[in-house]
């Protein structure tokens, strides 16, 4: 860094910032894998966000933080994983024009068979989500955000968010009850 | 896929979320109950959200990266000191608190260095990042206590928070400001709690919690059976709250049912 933050900066980020390190960290680790990568990640944003600080204030810090943390990520990705990015691109859309969506078509899987699914099948399900739903999920389930707060995120408007959830886990449903 | 069914899917995931109005919530509910399609649907996704709470959990960071943090926004040399109140996190920093601790009377306030606080912290992180937080392992309190009443001259208390969701890990000796000090951890999902008894010589120590950040830790500090009991987490700060509560909780019940 070029110039050191200031106290005032580094005050709000240990009081504002910092105690969001596990949410930065689960949202990193789904969008590039866990591992030295998230980490990376995370530790970019929370530099990105001590900068920020210097003359920012922020109302809401964890949404503020998992929007950095998500442009960072989608930063990295670029760089790093073309592929992911271009097939995110296309997700949206390509489900928006697609007729009927596999979990029409097929037999409705029962709650049950869902319910039983085990930490290595979920997480291998929602590792094959196209990434502006799996995002979306993963701010919901796993830090717990309100629609809201994944809009503030994401930059995207709440009734995306809204559909984006309800695709991911469609499509979590399909695919949890399709292998048996 | 028809557009009315997909506006009710929807809206079953809104409501699932808690993020329907009453009357919105009472509307789709009224559907859900008349199409059977959608009740099923419904079953299939909360049946999803269970499994998802169950094994896919919000990760802790790896210790290394949080000390990384920790250390690139540690204080500058000069401490700050700003009055706030204890509710709001944002800025929740205790003003010089009116406490002192053993003979040197220290004074502890938040920004400056502070060295009690900075070791029970450092004994916390130290605890974390070895992957051995206790040096007695047990979910027994009667296992614990004894333990440590064998190696400290101090009664300590020791409580079992298990069925508040607080499984006792076991114990550990910190060394706080020169002297031994029995530590208790607790677990939280995937955190740790650690929570330090120092003797208290001050009667004008206030006795209510106080929520402080030591190091980009939230720690919670308050007084009472003639000791300060210091909590120290990288879980949420109103978590951590929570926790000091059902402490507190559970030593004024230890205390009023104390044999005499």
């Amino acid at each position: 860094m070029a110039e050191p933050a200031s106290d005032e900066a580094r005050r709000l980020f240990r009081e504002q910032v910092l105690p969001w390190l596990d949410d930065a960290y689960s949202l990193a680790r789904w969008l590039a894998g866990a591992g030295a990568d998230a980490e990376d990640i995370v530790q970019d944003a929370y530099l990105k966000a001590l900068k920020a600080l210097e003359h920012t204030r922020v109302e809401n810090p964890r949404a503020w933080l998992l929007a950095i943390v998500r442009t960072t990520a989608y930063g990295w990705l670029a760089k790093n994983r073309p592929a992911a990015i271009v097939l995110a691109g296309g997700a949206e859309e390509a489900e928006a024009h697609a007729p009927a969506a596999s979990s029409d078509a097929s037999p409705s899987p029962e709650a049950a068979l869902i319910e039983a699914a085990d930490r290595a099948r979920l997480s291998a399900a929602i590792e094959a989500l196209p990434i502006v739903f799996r995002e979306a999920l993963v701010l919901r389930e796993v830090n717990g955000l309100s629609y809201r707060e994944i809009a503030e995120a994401t930059g995207a408007p709440v009734g995306t968010v809204m559909s984006r959830l309800a695709r991911a886990r469609g499509l979590l449903i399909a695919k949890l009850g399709d292998s048996q | 896929m028809n557009g009315a069914k997909d506006e009710d899917r929807l809206l079953l995931n809104a409501l699932l979320d808690g993020e329907l109005d009453a009357k919105g919530a009472l509307e789709i509910e009224r559907r859900v109950a008349e199409d059977s399609d959608l009740a099923a649907e419904r079953k299939r996704i909360s049946a999803l959200r269970g499994a998802l709470k169950l094994n896919i959990p919000r990760e802790a960071a790896p210790a290394t990266l949080r000390a990384r943090l920790v250390a690139a926004s540690a204080p500058g040399t000069k401490p700050r000191i700003v009055a706030s109140g204890w509710r709001g996190y944002g800025a929740a920093i205790a003003a010089t608190i009116a406490l002192t601790l053993g003979a040197d009377r220290l004074a502890l306030r938040y920004g400056g260095t502070n060295p009690v606080l900075e070791s029970v912290v450092a004994a916390h992180m130290r605890a974390q990042i070895s992957g051995a937080p206790t040096d007695v392992a047990s979910s027994d309190r009667h296992t614990v206590k004894p333990w440590l009443a064998a190696k400290i001259p101090v009664d300590s208390f020791v409580v079992d928070l298990a069925s508040e969701g607080y499984p006792l890990l076991g114990g550990r000796v910190d060394i706080v400001n020169g002297a031994a000090a029995p530590t208790l951890v607790y677990k939280r999902r995937e955190h740790l709690v650690s929570i330090t008894q120092l003797p208290e010589h001050n009667r004008n120590f206030l006795q209510e919690p106080r929520l402080v950040t030591q190091a980009g830790y939230p720690v919670v500090l308050w007084s009472e059976a003639g000791r300060v009991f210091v909590v120290v987490s990288d879980l949420a700060p109103a978590e951590l709250r929570a926790f000091s509560e059902r402490f507190r909780e559970a030593v004024e019940f230890q205390q009023a049912n104390k044999p005499e």
